[in-house]
């Protein structure tokens, strides 16, 4: 378990860490470009004294609306670097003949693969996590002197109405939720990662790909019309994340449309993308999350049985 | 007490080939057996169906369990390095102690870190920045300081120059080796383990050749050095081997009476290396 931090420190801890420093290095390069176009913070006062005449729900609502949104740039960096760490994960040390190392410790095979999904599921989603909480409170001290710096209450104006423990609350909870949703993927990585003889990536991507082109040859010959593919179905897979991904329209319980954050991309209607826990649960719960899990299984004991065979050739 | 090891008819193919071929093997507790073998005899998939790294046909018990299928409960009381430099290259030198520990329960961190302290190793350097008989050194340290009853030792100093290599089994023998404990080693340097073997087994073409302790070897071989003159009296009596050096012949006998070879020349016991070459020399 301490082996996957210390092996992956990189990615783990100092990804998020650019990633909140890019952030905030945005934010200041937006405000120097605003303030040499405009010196006396023209817009920027103006902005806010529209701002104030605006409802106080609906400004606490802007503001925790794009602390969500600004996760998903967060989780679309987590998922390359989960991606690259599945695939790794128990190909590198075949490749550096460590895995004789390894071996040669009483830990279970069992064991490693656990530590190793535990890794991906939980430790990478809670250490950009906490990065991301501290990307935003900075941001706010920054967008909060600005606004005093423009005579005008930040507190009263948008940080108070604001809802962070809620925005960083659904925020995590629709990470862990994608965790879970993203199992069957995770197994394949691994599937791939234990017995990819080289170029993981390769061997990753490369089958579904294949599948499908097969899979739309034959529906083709059978009756000219193109069938569901497995690219498709990873496609669908992803665009029903539990996670915040992007924003979209959605139509609430009484028939109005708003403008919010999305649970996925909503691109297709099987499941409700507004960011609600309930919207979170209603996919765990899913027929799709019940085949999705079976996938995952078959997958991960195909990872067990051929680890247990691995050494280094 | 029970053996170590031992196997019946144990068997392994790699497609047709045989890579260990229908092998019977018993190995008793506080040995010191080396392995030796050329090229592709079989040796390093002995040894792996051994640590139950790959699946094998026949009958195999190490420390009276199977390896195939109690591996996890094995490697608490085995210990092996297979192969030099096999220590992941990103991990700190401090991180392998704290690894070690936390996996094995008797894990001795004291008695590694005075191993330790006795090389040029810094204990936040990472493997990579280690040269080659410096990974050695500390993976012996690793293994010295388990308290496991058998060790493993796959060519553990290929490649490394010959101070390294003395060291290395001069602190095996020193620190780790004792009664209770097993060890098996396979390396081409033959010559300069031969000293701290109690036994010995060659390996060709997945067959046990020879199987003895060293006392046996010294009991059974008789090296002849005598003239041209006496050559043809000496091949008279059936050696295994014979060679010529410096004008002087050398012919190896086994199971011959020292006595019948006193006339010819000078006796003496015969060295690994010259058995080893008579040994897989024959019938080729």
């Amino acid at each position: 378990m301490v082996r996957e931090y210390w092996e992956n420190k990189g990615a783990f801890r100092n990804t998020p860490i650019i990633l909140g420093l890019i952030t905030i290095g945005f934010m200041l390069m937006g405000i120097t470009v605003q303030t040499q176009f405009d010196h006396n913070d023209f817009t920027f006062r103006e902005g806010l004294r529209f701002l104030a005449t605006q409802p106080e729900d609906l400004r606490g609502m802007y503001v925790t609306q794009s602390m969500m949104a600004l996760s998903s740039f967060f989780i679309s960096i987590m998922s390359i670097v989960t991606f690259f760490y599945l695939l790794g994960a128990l190909y590198d040390d075949r490749k550096d003949k460590s895995i004789l190392f390894w071996k040669s410790l009483p830990a279970s095979d069992t064991l490693t693969i656990a530590s190793k999904l535990f890794s991906a599921m939980f430790v990478i989603p809670l250490m950009f996590w906490a990065t991301l909480i501290v990307t935003q409170i900075v941001l706010m001290i920054i967008g909060m002197l600005m606004i005093w710096n423009a005579d005008q209450s930040a507190w009263g104006l948008l940080f108070g109405p604001a809802q962070p423990l809620k925005a960083w609350g659904i925020v995590i909870a629709g990470w862990l939720a994608n965790s879970i949703w993203m199992l069957p993927l995770y197994g394949w990585l691994l599937l791939v990662s234990v017995k990819a003889p080289k170029v993981p990536m390769l061997f990753a991507i490369l089958p579904p790909i294949l599948l499908s082109i097969l899979q739309a040859w034959i529906g083709f010959l059978q009756n000219f019309k193109m069938p569901e593919s497995a690219v498709g179905v990873i496609k669908d897979w992803l665009v029903n994340s539990p996670a915040i991904l992007a924003g979209g329209m959605h139509e609430n319980s009484t028939g109005e449309t708003t403008i919010s954050v999305s649970l996925g991309v909503s691109l297709d209607s099987g499941f409700d993308h507004a960011p609600t826990l309930t919207n979170m649960v209603t996919r765990l719960v899913s027929m799709e999350m019940l085949y999705g899990l079976l996938v995952a299984a078959a997958f991960l004991s195909l990872t067990l049985w051929f680890r247990r065979r691995a050494t280094d050739s | 007490m029970n053996a170590v090891i031992s196997a019946h008819n144990l068997s392994k193919k790699y497609g047709k080939q045989y890579a260990v071929n229908h092998v019977d093997l018993e190995i008793k507790p506080g040995r010191i057996v080396g392995l030796i073998g050329p090229n592709g005899a079989g040796k390093t998939t002995l040894l792996k169906a051994i640590l139950g790294l790959t699946p094998f046909e026949g009958e195999l018990r190490v420390l009276g369990l199977d390896p195939s299928s109690n591996r996890d409960e094995l490697m608490e009381q085995i210990s092996f390095i297979a192969d030099v430099a096999v220590l992941p290259g990103w991990i700190k030198v401090w991180q392998t102690l704290d690894v070690v520990a936390g996996i094995h329960s008797n894990f001795n961190r004291d008695k590694c870190l005075g191993f330790l302290s006795k090389t040029k190793i810094g204990m936040q350097k990472k493997v990579k920045e280690l040269s080659k008989g410096m990974i050695a050194q500390l993976h012996l340290a690793l293994v010295m300081s388990i308290d496991a009853k058998f060790l493993v030792l796959d060519e553990p100093t290929l490649g490394l120059d010959i101070l390294y290599r003395k060291t290395f089994y001069t602190n095996l023998l020193n620190y780790y080796f004792d009664e209770g404990k097993t060890i098996i080693i396979t390396t081409h340097q033959v010559e300069e383990i031969e000293h701290i073997l109690t036994d010995l087994i060659f390996i060709r073409e997945g067959k046990i050749v020879l199987d003895s302790s060293m006392e046996e070897v010294s009991r059974d071989y008789i090296e002849l050095m005598t003239s041209a003159e006496n050559a043809t009296a000496a091949r008279a009596l059936q050696p295994l081997n014979e060679t010529t050096s410096f004008g002087k012949h050398i012919f190896l006998f086994s199971d011959i009476p020292q006595s019948s070879l006193k006339e010819l020349g000078e006796t003496r016991t015969p060295n690994v290396a010259d058995l080893f070459v008579a040994i897989m020399g024959e019938n080729q």
